[in-house]
């Protein structure tokens, strides 16, 4: 996949810095991602990948720097507002609330109401919920026998599956995937990275975050590396081998990076 | 798009529907309401009587509020320890306000429902204090809610100076009346906690509350704004206490520091909340549970005084009850594992 640079990117993070207390989590990081193309951001434990995507998703906000979507310089209050703009990210283990049913968690916070006046008052529409949540899910491949059932009633897998599936049925413009394979076996997670492709396909820009640099070699385009609060190389994948990446990732090949 | 992530990771292990039904807390907790009425009646037919069950459903009345302000607290994984005190100072609070209406003679329905505002506004400014502590200082709900419960307790006793206030027959008057066994008092809380239950469960509102229970990181990355919902769910809670706190004064014709509702009311709320088959981590829980939990409780207090059992042995009771009900739960609970 070539890397248009003219185009306009669909997400930019611009000299973000971030602190929790006296601790710099993120330091003057840069980055951009544009439509059908798949990123990978990894790093060390510590490196700031959980950050970044919290800065991204509205989880946390920036002590400085921009957040520009589609060319629009924008402001994220809550997560509420990067979820309107189109951005849906998948956290590590932590996405789903387990104990509704896999319909709402698919509809958390954006709830189908009846119509009419029961709607007005707050009313949820959970037939209407479970029935759609079924075709969303099977829209971006994912089928699920029964979706009345409970989040803590599915295997891990499952549970990857409802948690991705939720995020690509809602993502317009970009999805942020923490880990997307943790936990899961070799054939599950081969799963998991045709969905990915498949959300490349769909024109989306996907930022995936990852300890298996076999996967990130495998499904990205390109691949960002961050150290210590830092981007410390942004190249194209084929730049990269295991072991180039691991090298960089570490900080034990610097001469190497860019 | 052909991709299938269904095959992803092992299937859950199918439960026959017999036991899916006698594992169910509402279905075992109604068993034993209907065995305790007829045990009860067996031993003294007396227990029958129509106004025996009137006393039945205006003891449950008493208690239903607050367990099920309980309810939406436990639900959204938190705990409430000052429904109990925040009725006793809104009962003692509004009976001092409205004393001088009761002398001035006016109208009992004005007096009442000027009674009833000012209790909810006290029982709100009590859940405020616990929402401000809980949301503002990033107190855990334990302490937060101890903090609002001794201020609560304290204050009723200050104001009160530990001896009723006020004296209004005409509302002690008016809380035996209605049709038959429901008197209009009770009619009126069972509507209230009708709209509860509905709220719960049918609304986006009672959604986000099992949901920030269930997971609070997943509800605020959903969007959901937890700190707001939080701060209204122990509002609620105070204004349900509140409530409560009028129903007491409502029933004795004065507010006191000592309604009965102080010390125990907490723990008896969220007893029946347990029983119930609710969750104390959170996103678990159902009206219909708390209902028949605090059914369950008020027929055996008041069915062991019936029968001439020593009123002391009734705590031990309960917590045979609360072991029983959560042991229940852990059955459940390890029964619907995923392998």
């Amino acid at each position: 996949m070539t890397i248009a640079s003219e185009r306009t990117p669909v997400l930019e993070l611009r000299n973000i810095t971030l602190h929790y207390g006296s601790v710099e989590a993120l330091h003057d990081v840069s980055i951009k991602s544009y439509a059908g193309e798949v990123i990978g951001l990894v790093g060390d434990n510590g490196a700031g990948k959980s950050s970044l995507i919290k800065v991204i998703s509205g989880v946390n906000t920036a002590d400085s720097g921009e957040v520009i979507v589609d060319g629009v310089r924008r402001h994220w209050r809550s997560p509420h507002d990067s979820m309107a703009a189109g951005i849906e990210t998948l956290y590590q283990d932590s996405g789903l609330a387990p104990d509704l049913s896999i319909g709402s968690n698919i509809f958390l916070g954006r709830e189908k109401r009846r119509s009419g006046l029961l709607g007005r008052l707050g009313f949820v529409d959970q037939r209407a919920m479970e029935k759609e949540a079924l075709e969303q899910l099977a829209r971006v491949g994912i089928t699920i026998p029964a979706t009345q059932r409970t989040v803590s009633e599915l295997s891990g897998g499952q549970r990857q599956a409802v948690a991705i599936g939720r995020a690509i049925a809602w993502a317009k413009h970009v999805i942020v995937l923490d880990e997307p394979t943790n936990h899961l076996g070799a054939r599950q997670s081969a799963e998991v990275l045709n969905v990915i492709k498949s959300a490349r396909e769909q024109g989306l820009s996907v930022i995936f975050i990852s300890h298996s640099l076999p996967h990130v070699l495998e499904v990205t385009d390109r691949i960002i590396v961050l150290r210590l609060g830092r981007v410390v190389r942004d190249a194209p994948t084929g730049e990269f081998t295991v072991e180039s990446l691991l090298g960089t990732i570490t900080g034990l090949s610097e001469s190497t990076g860019s | 798009m052909s991709t299938s992530v269904d095959a992803l990771g092992t299937t859950v292990k199918s439960q026959s529907r017999v036991r899916r039904v006698v594992t169910n807390q509402q279905f075992v907790l109604f068993v034993v309401l209907i065995a305790l009425i007829l045990f009860f009646a067996s031993r003294n037919s007396l227990f029958f009587r129509v106004g025996e069950f009137s006393n039945l459903f205006t003891d449950f009345s008493g208690l239903v509020l607050i367990a099920l302000a309980e309810t939406y607290v436990i639900v959204a994984g938190g705990i409430d320890l000052a429904v109990g005190s925040t009725a006793a100072v809104s009962g003692v609070v509004a009976a001092g306000w409205i004393q001088p209406l009761v002398n001035h003679g006016v109208n009992q329905a004005v007096i009442l429902l000027v009674g009833t505002l000012a209790c909810a506004v006290v029982g709100a400014l009590a859940g405020g204090l616990s929402a401000l502590l809980i949301t503002a200082f990033d107190l855990v709900p334990f302490v937060a809610t101890l903090v609002t419960y001794s201020v609560g307790a304290g204050l009723a006793l200050v104001i009160s100076h530990g001896a009723p206030v006020g004296y209004n027959p005409g509302a002690i008057y008016w809380s035996a009346s209605g049709i038959g066994m429901i008197t209009w008092l009770v009619a009126i809380v069972l509507v209230v906690a009708v709209v509860l239950g509905v709220v719960l469960h049918l609304t986006v509102y009672g959604r986000y509350n099992f949901a920030i229970g269930s997971n609070e990181f997943a509800a605020r990355a959903a969007g959901i704004a937890v700190r707001r919902h939080l701060i209204s769910v122990y509002v609620l809670a105070g204004v349900l206490a509140g409530l409560t706190g009028m129903f007491f004064y409502i029933r004795s014709g004065s507010g006191a520091a000592t309604t009965g509702v102080t010390n125990s009311a907490n723990l008896v709320a969220i007893a029946a909340v347990v029983i119930g088959g609710a969750s104390l981590t959170g996103g678990v829980g159902r009206w219909a549970g708390t209902m028949l939990g605090a059914a369950v409780l008020t027929v055996v207090s008041d069915g062991l005084i019936f029968i001439n059992v020593p009123p002391t042995w009734i705590q031990v009771v309960v917590g045979a009850l609360i072991a029983v009900a959560a042991l229940l739960q852990s059955f459940r609970r390890r029964s619907r594992r995923v392998p």
